[in-house]
């Protein structure tokens, strides 16, 4: 039995050897086809897991997402509405499972300022500022100008149109008998409640206010799936009991129904084009495998069996998906580095389990689209080599 | 001669001719879809993006500072400038009326609150509260349009974030909504009635029924939130607010759309006014209110503009590989229909035919074939654009013609370069040996 096996075996990938050298043309059709379902199916589904863990970073262009505030205290009274910055370090690590947490610490008070150039006089809310955790380049750019140091201050836009301020000018700020002095450094206008403040370094604020090491306000700006944050927000309130952890509802509910739709609209137009992708290829390899018919009725005509006529065949398109998966796959995933490349400006990272899985698609792909060829097995070989079928 | 052998061709093959007709539609099925759902995404995504509420923030240019922390504001009432809320219609008179969707005027001040306890249904005065933050502003506020119609807006529109449980107070009537922590803290229920007041009391003012419990995660929620109309009673400043937030659409902005408007040249001016960015919104609102200050609330504009570029370019970058496997399959299969004919090319070229009369014929039969296909393809492609658009968005994208040019356009390209290459070779070929089967 053995040796009869042997020789078939031998045989048989001859005959498979011959079948796909038989005609080159044919070959590169096939292989053009499944080679490039396999690259989109590598490219589409490197590039959708890849995605949706971009877009959550992405969305941090919206700046702090979570707040936290002192938990009781009279609002109006601005002294008293203040908690120890020692609830910091429970902040730390600034981590979670999706990347860096970054925070601003805020120390708020109203102020008499005069500017020493325009000699101008006003009060302004003074929101003492100081990063925790940054490591981002520009983030850390921000600091340093803040720094104690070089006692530069950030001003908004609304202050300095009012005060007549330019970059360059020193500022006083005095509450009571304190007084503080900065140096204008930024300018800001951004629309939102710093176009009206002066922001040096905490610190600074401290020393006015008379409270060293209290501060009103911390963001912080959380990076991750909904999900993820508000995890980060339960763990977070749990370890600071003291204080109020809360989200910034317009934040985080806008970023989970655009997360929400964005996602959908993805994983839709990928599923989809996946499908018509594989179909297209199918259609096309069919279109190539009924014109099979002669090979048939000759291995018929001399004594094969459906059975291993059929296996014959099978084998063939595996072996033509597996070469256009391989190639196709591989080029798919270089082309998604690209992709994301040129959208989030960053590549994407490939991601190895793709590879096996545009490839496995890919051979499944073109085994499905021998399938019609099993109604060759009906096909009366005499009938073939008259020319009537 | 020449359509009865394309007919024939046809008639003869049906199967080969449906199962390439059959690539062609799909192929093209998937380049509508996501053609269509790229071109539509855009304005869909700009819709989702208002759930973040304003992006544009108007405040009148001869106010003071705000001293404001946590929310509240600290200057006296009397002091800073306000602005006239008969000038607000005219914000939908502007070039760009369509894509402002919702403003919101806002009146702040301070006064005080009497709550009255239900005893009995007899209402029972339960004690002052002083210093409490009141918040005059539009829930649902419906005026007529010039063009006809009626615009409903208000922090409904612009905040669309807050909860509210209960209702909004509607406009006018004696009605208010009180913030969640200032509810809790006092014990307020739906149904119970507060009178409000400031400066000098005399007797007590009439009372407002709570209508609802408001949930902002903000500062409002510290606070009460009266009609406009009461605030400005209160605060004896009629038809007044102070501060506006308009909540727009727009087109994210790029290099040219963040340059000063008055360093543009005419031409460019005009293009810049023309196009829905942020900026230029902000600059026609501030042209119909006059002594405002317009600004851009840069972390949601700003935010909202570079993933809406980013998701774009992303789909559209999903859409051409859509396209290319499309057109790559359709090219293999045509490809494929061309090889196995070369018994039938060598034929009528032993018969005397020309290359370039095959090759025309042939062509001829590509064309029809990619007509037909890619207008089955499009219809195919229109009803899957809808069932997506209609599961992400909730809305369809219309049918565009471009999209069925492009098409149709696409489909005959491919077909044609498909079935080029092995032509040229099928043309070279001596048909002797292929017709003695070798």
């Amino acid at each position: 039995m053995t040796e009869l096996r042997n020789p078939n075996r031998a045989m048989f990938w001859r005959i498979l050897r011959r079948l796909l050298g038989a005609n080159r043309g044919r070959l590169w059709v096939m292989l053009l086809a499944l080679g490039a379902g396999a690259a989109v199916t590598a490219a589409l589904l490197n590039l959708q897991v890849d995605a949706k863990r971009r877009l959550t970073t992405e969305f941090r262009a919206f700046g702090p997402n979570v707040l936290i505030t002192p938990r009781e205290g009279d609002p109006t009274a601005i002294s008293e509405s203040t908690f120890d910055e020692s609830v910091l370090k429970d902040v730390s690590p600034f981590r979670n499972e999706a990347g860096m947490v970054l925070a601003n610490v805020y120390l708020y008070l109203i102020a008499d300022v005069t500017s020493t150039a325009s000699r101008e006089n006003q009060r302004v809310v003074i929101g003492g500022t100081q990063g925790v955790g940054a490591d981002d380049l520009r983030e850390a750019a921000r600091i340093e100008l803040q720094s104690p140091n070089n006692q530069l201050c950030n001003v908004g836009g609304k202050v300095a149109t009012q005060m007549h301020l330019q970059v360059g000018d020193r500022l006083t700020m005095s509450n009571g008998r304190v007084q503080e002095s900065c140096k204008v450094g930024l300018i800001q206008l951004n629309g939102g409640a710093e176009d009206s403040e002066i922001l040096p370094h905490l610190d600074v604020a401290q020393r006015l206010a008379g409270l060293p090491g209290r501060i009103s306000l911390v963001q912080i700006s959380v990076p991750g799936t909904p999900q993820q944050i508000d995890r980060y927000i339960a763990d977070l309130q749990k370890r600071i009991p003291e204080a109020e952890v809360r989200p910034i509802r317009q934040f985080t509910e806008g970023e989970a129904k655009i997360y929400n739709r964005i996602g959908g609209l993805l994983t839709a137009t990928v599923g989809i084009v996946l499908l018509l992708t594989a179909l297209c290829v199918m259609v096309a390899m069919t279109n190539v495998a009924i014109e099979r018919k002669m090979d048939v009725g000759l291995m018929k005509a001399i004594g094969g069996a459906t059975q291993r006529v059929v296996r014959l065949f099978l084998a063939e398109a595996a072996l033509l998906g597996l070469g256009g998966g391989l190639v196709g796959a591989a080029l798919g995933i270089l082309l998604s580095i690209g992709l994301g490349k040129a959208v989030f400006g960053v590549a994407a990272r490939p991601r190895l389990i793709v590879y096996p899985v545009a490839v496995g698609l890919t051979i499944l792909v073109a085994v499905v689209s021998a399938f019609p060829l099993r109604r060759l097995a009906g096909i009366r070989p005499a009938s073939v080599f008259r020319g009537e079928a | 001669m020449f359509l009865r052998l394309v007919a024939d061709s046809f008639g003869r093959r049906p199967r080969h001719k449906l199962l390439t007709g059959a690539a062609l539609a799909l192929g093209m099925g998937v380049a509508t879809a996501a053609l269509s759902v790229a071109l539509d995404v855009g304005d869909r995504l700009a819709m989702e993006f208002r759930s973040l509420g304003a992006n544009l923030v108007a405040t009148s240019r001869a106010d003071s500072l705000p001293l404001e922390i946590g929310g509240v504001d600290y200057r006296p009432v009397n002091a800073g400038a306000y602005l006239p809320e008969s000038d607000l219609p005219k914000l939908k008179t502007i070039f760009w009326h369509n894509n402002i969707i919702g403003f919101a005027p806002i009146l702040e001040i301070r006064g005080e609150a009497l709550l009255f306890s239900d005893k009995d249904g007899e209402f029972q005065p339960a004690g002052w509260i002083e210093n409490v933050p009141l918040i005059g502003t539009w829930a649902e506020h419906g005026f007529s349009l010039p063009e006809g119609g009626e615009f409903h807006t208000g922090v409904v529109k612009t905040n669309p974030w807050w909860r509210i449980d209960g209702q909004w107070f509607s406009d006018g009537a004696k009605e208010c909504v009180v913030g969640a922590a200032f509810a809790q803290k006092h014990g307020i229920k739906v149904g119970d009635s507060i009178s409000l007041a400031r400066g000098e009391v005399t007797k007590t003012p009439a009372p407002l029924k709570v209508t609802g419990v408001l949930n902002s995660g903000g500062p409002e929620d510290e606070s009460i939130v009266v009609p406009l109309r009461y605030a400005q009673s209160l605060a004896d400043r009629p038809g007044q607010y102070r501060k506006l937030y308009i909540s727009a659409l727009t087109k994210p902005e790029d290099d040219f759309a963040r340059r000063d408007p008055k360093t543009m040249k005419p031409d460019e001016f005009e293009r810049w006014s023309c196009s829905p960015y942020v900026s230029s919104i902000a600059y026609s609102v501030q042209q119909v209110l006059p002594g405002t200050d317009v600004r851009v609330i840069r972390r949601v504009a700003e935010g909202e503009g570079q993933i809406l570029t980013h998701v774009q370019t992303l789909l559209w970058l999903v859409t051409l590989a859509a396209m290319l496997a499309a057109a790559l399959a359709v090219g293999a299969s045509s490809a494929a229909s061309v090889i196995e004919r070369r018994v039938e090319i060598s034929l009528m070229k032993a018969l005397g035919a020309g290359s370039g009369t095959v090759g025309f014929l042939l062509a001829a039969e590509q064309l029809l074939l990619a007509v037909v296909g890619g207008g089955v393809g499009y219809a195919l492609g229109i009803v899957l654009a809808r069932l997506l658009g209609e599961r992400i968005f909730g809305a369809a994208p219309e049918p565009t013609l471009l999209v069925f040019f492009v098409v149709i356009g696409l489909a005959a390209i491919v077909t044609l370069l498909g079935s080029a290459l092995p032509l040229r070779r099928a043309s070279r070929m001596d048909p002797a040996p292929i017709l003695r089967g070798e």
